[in-house]
C-alpha cells in the first residue's frame, strides 16, 4: 500500500509529525553503550587505561546490582578465609607432636620385656616355636588308615 | 564496532525509535530505558548485526520484544494508573495551528485507546512506512494477521476520530 493507495484519512495520519527524542538523551545513552562496548574494542578506540577500561568492564558487569554482588563476592572472600585458615593449622597440629625421647622408648622395651617374662613368652625365633598342628584333609587321612 | 559506529546508529535510527518506543509505552522514562538497552545491547554484541539487512527493521524488533518485556514486567495496578497519565503524553510534535493541535492530542490519546498489537502495526505502517511483509517479519506475525491488524486498528481511529476529522475537513473546504 503507497501514499496513492491510502484514502484522505490515512494520508491526514500519515502526514502528522511525531516527536523527537529529547536531545540530551544522545549523549547520556551512547555514553552507556561506549561503557558496555568489548574491552578490546573500547581500549583501542578510546586509548583509555587498561585499569580505567578494566574498571567500566566491571562496572558494568556489575550493573545493576553492584551493592548484592559485592556482598556475594566479600561471602566467597570469607568462605576462602576460613577454609586456608582451617587447613594451615592441620600440620602445624601434626608438628607440635613430638616424637618420643630414646629414654622413653627404653622405658617402654623395658615394661614390653618385664611384661613377657611375667606371663611366661620367651622371644623365641621363629624357628624354635612349636608348629601349630593343622589338620590335614579329610581326603588324605583316608588314604593313612587304608595304607 | 568502532567509536563512531554507534553513534552513527543512534542518529540514523533512534528518532524513529524513541517515537514507536512512546507510542508503545506512553512513558518517556521506560522509553529512554529501552532505548538505551537497545543501544547497549548493540555495543555489547555488536555481531547482532552482522549479517542484518535492515537494521531499522532489526531495531524496532528489538525495541518492540523489550517493550512488552517491560510491560508485562508491570504491575497491573501501576498500569491503570499510568493510562490515565499515558492519555496526556502525545507522541506528536508541536502544532502552531490550534485546530491542527487539537487533531495530533486526540489522535494521540486515540492511538491508547488501540490494544498494543494494533498500535505498534498502525505506527510502522503509517510513520515507518513499513509494507505488510516487513511488518509481519518485524514483528513475528504472518503478512495477512499485519493487514488485518492494521485495518482494525484503522476502523478504530476513523470511528473516534471522525467528528473532529469532518470538522476540520470541512472548515478547510
Amino acid at each position: 500500500m503507497r501514499m496513492n493507495d491510502m484514502d484522505p484519512f490515512e494520508q491526514r495520519l500519515k502526514r502528522q509529525p511525531l516527536r523527537q527524542a529529547p536531545a540530551d538523551w544522545r549523549e547520556e545513552i551512547l555514553t552507556m553503550a561506549r561503557e558496555a562496548q568489548p574491552l578490546r574494542q573500547t581500549a583501542t578506540v578510546q586509548g583509555d587505561s587498561l585499569f580505567s577500561v578494566l574498571n567500566r568492564r566491571l562496572a558494568s558487569l556489575l550493573w545493576p546490582h553492584p551493592v548484592a554482588w559485592g556482598g556475594l563476592a566479600a561471602v566467597w572472600v570469607l568462605i576462602f578465609a576460613a577454609h586456608f585458615s582451617i587447613e594451615d593449622k592441620a600440620p602445624v597440629m601434626a608438628e607440635k607432636a613430638l616424637p618420643p625421647s630414646p629414654e622413653v622408648v627404653a622405658e617402654l622395651r623395658q615394661q614390653q620385656r618385664m611384661l613377657a617374662e611375667l606371663i611366661g613368652v620367651s622371644d623365641a625365633s621363629d624357628a624354635d616355636r612349636p608348629k601349630v598342628l593343622v589338620p590335614a584333609p579329610r581326603s588324605e587321612r583316608v588314604v593313612i588308615l587304608n595304607a | 564496532m568502532r567509536g563512531t559506529r554507534i553513534e552513527q546508529l543512534y542518529d540514523g535510527h533512534a528518532p524513529s525509535l524513541f517515537a514507536y518506543l512512546l507510542n508503545f509505552t506512553r512513558n518517556e522514562n521506560d522509553t529512554r530505558d529501552v532505548l538505551q538497552e537497545i543501544f547497549v545491547k548493540i555495543a555489547r554484541e555488536p555481531e547482532l548485526l552482522k549479517n542484518v539487512l535492515n537494521e531499522r527493521a532489526f531495531l524496532i524488533r528489538l525495541a518492540h520484544n523489550a517493550a512488552i518485556d517491560l510491560i508485562r514486567r508491570r504491575d497491573t495496578r501501576e498500569r491503570t494508573r499510568e493510562n490515565v497519565a499515558a492519555e496526556t503524553i502525545t507522541v506528536f510534535a508541536p502544532a502552531g495551528d490550534p485546530d491542527e493541535e487539537v487533531f495530533r492530542q486526540q489522535l494521540s490519546a486515540a492511538l491508547v485507546e488501540l490494544p498494543e498489537e494494533q498500535r505498534a502495526v498502525v505506527h510502522l505502517k503509517l510513520w515507518e512506512e513499513m509494507t505488510f511483509e516487513a511488518i509481519a517479519e518485524t514483528l513475528g506475525i504472518s503478512p495477512n494477521t499485519a493487514a488485518s491488524r492494521y485495518r482494525y486498528g484503522l476502523d478504530k481511529l476513523r470511528e473516534r476520530l471522525r467528528p473532529l476529522y469532518k470538522e476540520i475537513t470541512n472548515a478547510n473546504e
